[in-house]
């Protein structure tokens, strides 16, 4: 939780080479990778509603342009209105007087219409009869340019949808030339759209009518005069909407307040992480709105070691500054640790190719196989240069596995070593010297860095084989306050 | 970085048996509708109504200095009417805030001089953050953080959020130490 109160102390370095406190990281269990926000494959799981918590198909969420149909946010703050209920006395015919509907019309209705609590605008500020039913049933306003936009988006498709198919043909044409002798390809027509080609018609029959039937829009010289009454009226900046405002509802975008109307709420979504290497999920959340469990769950904070600045003394240029950490195992199984500076860090061995089997040139030839040069673009060499250089102790931490039960135990146990300060659980206090150079700036962030080896036993292996043990790497990056003068 | 202690005098505070801390310079109004799960900490100058209605907390919850709790009302055509708030384990509720809500989830976090106004409700795993004003009848979902006035989702939490309020609310509880008097 600190983390989320304080700025990131302690930072860990991806893979990609990004900086990142450990609670913004993931672990690919099947890859051994530390992977961040930057370098997943982030998807869209479930839509929901963050006011009522309702589910919501995508294919409706679509239709209904990712918005609630029953909530509403105030068109003037957005913040989320909420309905309020009144007793109306209804009309009383007077005029007709025929006894039999004064009758009727006695108990008084409930009649529902929408407050904001933040800012005290109601739909009845603009006019919106109010309802009588609790939810929904709000009158929906048609877009002006509706039909417009509508013909806009077939002809656009339509378009698309012929370079789709060009693109296509050209591709079975390339195919088809290799071809010595008749290839399926003869009975599928195209030679009808070849010779369709070599004789310079258009490679499709018939373009679709969205196409045909499209008018561009013109652009005229004349631009219609302003009113004279743009100039001579005298503005209320009350009754004017501000920029936000009109923005919010980008299809009428209201200029006046009285033509402000309920905005219906966006719907938020659930994502779950993806590898983008290996594909496996990262994160997959539970499908309910409410709930807070995931199915699946690889995040570094619970399969990384974890590091926590206890106190340092102050850094000062040419001096030496003690540091206390506090090192967690959050994994169920004992764990090796070992510190050593990050440029020690063996290099990955480069992965070596697997045999060449037909299916994998068969793959490779139907670009079928992963393209994994976005990686090499994406990643970075993490800048860990500091003046602060941090004392090793050559020594292997030996670190429980996490246990729940064993917070009612005893209390730390006080170790006489010189580097442990205390242990308990699967926790333990380490003390350590930082060095600063004599460079250092007085001022300037001071920071130190440090790297993990240690040992991780993958539990839950792709295959049904015996748990592995595997030495992994972690480095990560300290800030130490500034440099004191 | 790690906690650090914060010391409270011993004969300010009370402690029961399920290990409630409870200041005595508190107002506790009420005291037999309010029903404190065990751990739970309340700090000098908080208040807790529960004259009004019942109040229920969880387990290993922090309720700071000078900060209100009070359960919500709503008004009906005849009268007002208070509701119960409940409020789930690992909650942190920050200095000098008043919290209105209906419910408060698991894993809240409240920074200090927020306002939560009459029957929000914050589910599990929501921040919000110090100097908010949340508005009546708000609903904070699940891995949101909450800042400004009106209180606006500015971003989403990592999933890692009920495990990070279980650490913070109990190591918190573990650094609540009484000044040891020679």
């Amino acid at each position: 939780m600190a983390y989320l109160t304080q700025p990131d102390y302690v930072k860990y370095v991806c893979s990609c080479g990004q900086l990142k406190p450990i609670t913004n990281l993931y672990f690919c269990r099947h890859c051994l990778q530390i992977r961040c926000a930057f370098c997943i494959c982030h998807e869209v799981d479930s839509h929901y509603c963050a006011n009522c918590l309702e589910n919501m198909p995508s294919s409706e969420a679509r239709l209904k342009k990712n918005r609630c149909s029953s909530c509403f946010d105030c068109p003037s703050c957005f913040h989320t209105l909420s309905t309020r209920a009144t007793l109306a006395q209804p009309r009383q015919s007077t005029e007709q007087g025929s006894g039999d509907t004064k009758v009727e019309n006695k108990q008084p209705k409930k009649m529902y219409y929408l407050s904001c609590f933040n800012c005290r605008w109601t739909s009845r500020d603009v006019g919106i009869p109010d309802q009588p039913v609790a939810s929904g049933g709000w009158p929906e306003r048609a877009n002006p340019y509706a039909t417009r936009v509508n013909q806009l988006l077939d002809y656009y498709k339509a378009i698309a949808q012929q370079e789709k198919q060009e693109k296509l043909d050209r591709e079975r044409k390339k195919f088809a030339i290799r071809g010595k002798y008749i290839t399926l390809t003869d009975k599928t027509g195209l030679t009808g759209a070849m010779a369709r080609n070599i004789a310079g018609l258009p490679s499709s029959e018939s373009s679709s009518s969205a196409i045909a039937s499209f008018t561009p829009s013109q652009a005229s010289e004349e631009v219609e005069e302003l009113p004279e009454e743009f100039y001579t009226k005298e503005l209320n900046l009350n009754q004017i909407t501000s920029m936000p405002q009109r923005l919010a509802s980008p299809e009428w975008q209201p200029t006046h307040v009285s033509r402000l109307h309920p905005i219906a709420k966006l719907l938020s979504v659930k994502r779950s992480q993806r590898c983008r290497v290996c594909d496996h999920n990262l994160t997959k959340p539970e499908y309910n709105p409410g709930s807070i469990k995931f199915k699946i769950e690889l995040l570094a904070f619970y399969h990384v070691p974890e590091v926590k600045i206890i106190s340092y003394e102050p850094i000062k240029p040419g001096c030496t500054s003690a540091l206390l950490l506090k090192l967690t195992n959050p994994t169920g199984h004992e764990m090796q640790i070992r510190l050593m500076q990050p440029e020690d860090i063996p290099e990955p061995e480069e992965r070596v190719d697997e045999p060449k089997s037909i299916e994998k040139s068969l793959e490779k030839s139907l670009n079928l196989e992963k393209d994994t040069s976005w990686y090499e673009t994406v990643k970075r060499k993490p800048i860990l240069l500091t003046e602060c250089r941090i004392t090793i102790p050559d020594v292997t931490l030996t670190l429980a596995q996490r246990d729940d039960a064993a917070e009612y135990d005893d209390d730390a146990t006080h170790d006489a070593n010189d580097i442990i300060l205390w242990r308990k659980s699967n926790k333990l206090a380490l003390r350590l010297q930082v060095v600063t150079s004599g460079e250092a700036q007085a001022g300037a962030a001071a920071g130190a860095v440090l790297a993990l080896q240690y040992r991780y036993r993958n539990a839950v292996p792709p295959a049904a084989q015996p748990p592995r043990d595997h030495t992994l790497h972690a480095a990560l990056r300290l800030h130490l306050g500034p440099v004191c003068g | 970085m790690e906690l650090q202690d914060t010391y409270y005098n011993k004969a300010e505070y009370v402690e029961t048996a399920s290990g409630n801390k409870v200041s005595r310079q508190t107002v506790l109004c009420g005291s037999q509708n309010i029903v404190l799960h065990g751990k739970v900490i309340v700090q000098s100058d908080a208040i807790i109504r529960g004259d009004l209605a019942n109040v229920k907390t969880g387990r290993f919850c922090i309720i700071s200095k000078g900060s209100v709790i009070r359960p919500p009302f709503k008004k009906f055509s005849k009268g007002v009417a208070f509701f119960p708030l409940q409020m789930g384990d690992h909650v942190f509720v920050g200095e000098n805030t008043v919290v209105n809500a209906a419910v408060v989830g698991s894993y809240v976090y409240i920074g200090k001089n927020v306002v939560i106004g009459r029957r929000c409700v914050l589910k599990d795993c929501c921040m919000i953050e110090d100097n908010s004003v949340l508005p009546a009848e708000t609903v904070v979902p699940s891995f949101a953080r909450y800042s400004g006035s009106p209180a606006r989702l500015i971003t989403t939490l990592p999933e890692a959020m009920p495990d990070l309020m279980t650490e913070f609310t109990k190591s918190y509880y573990q650094h609540f130490l009484p000044t040891t008097v020679n």
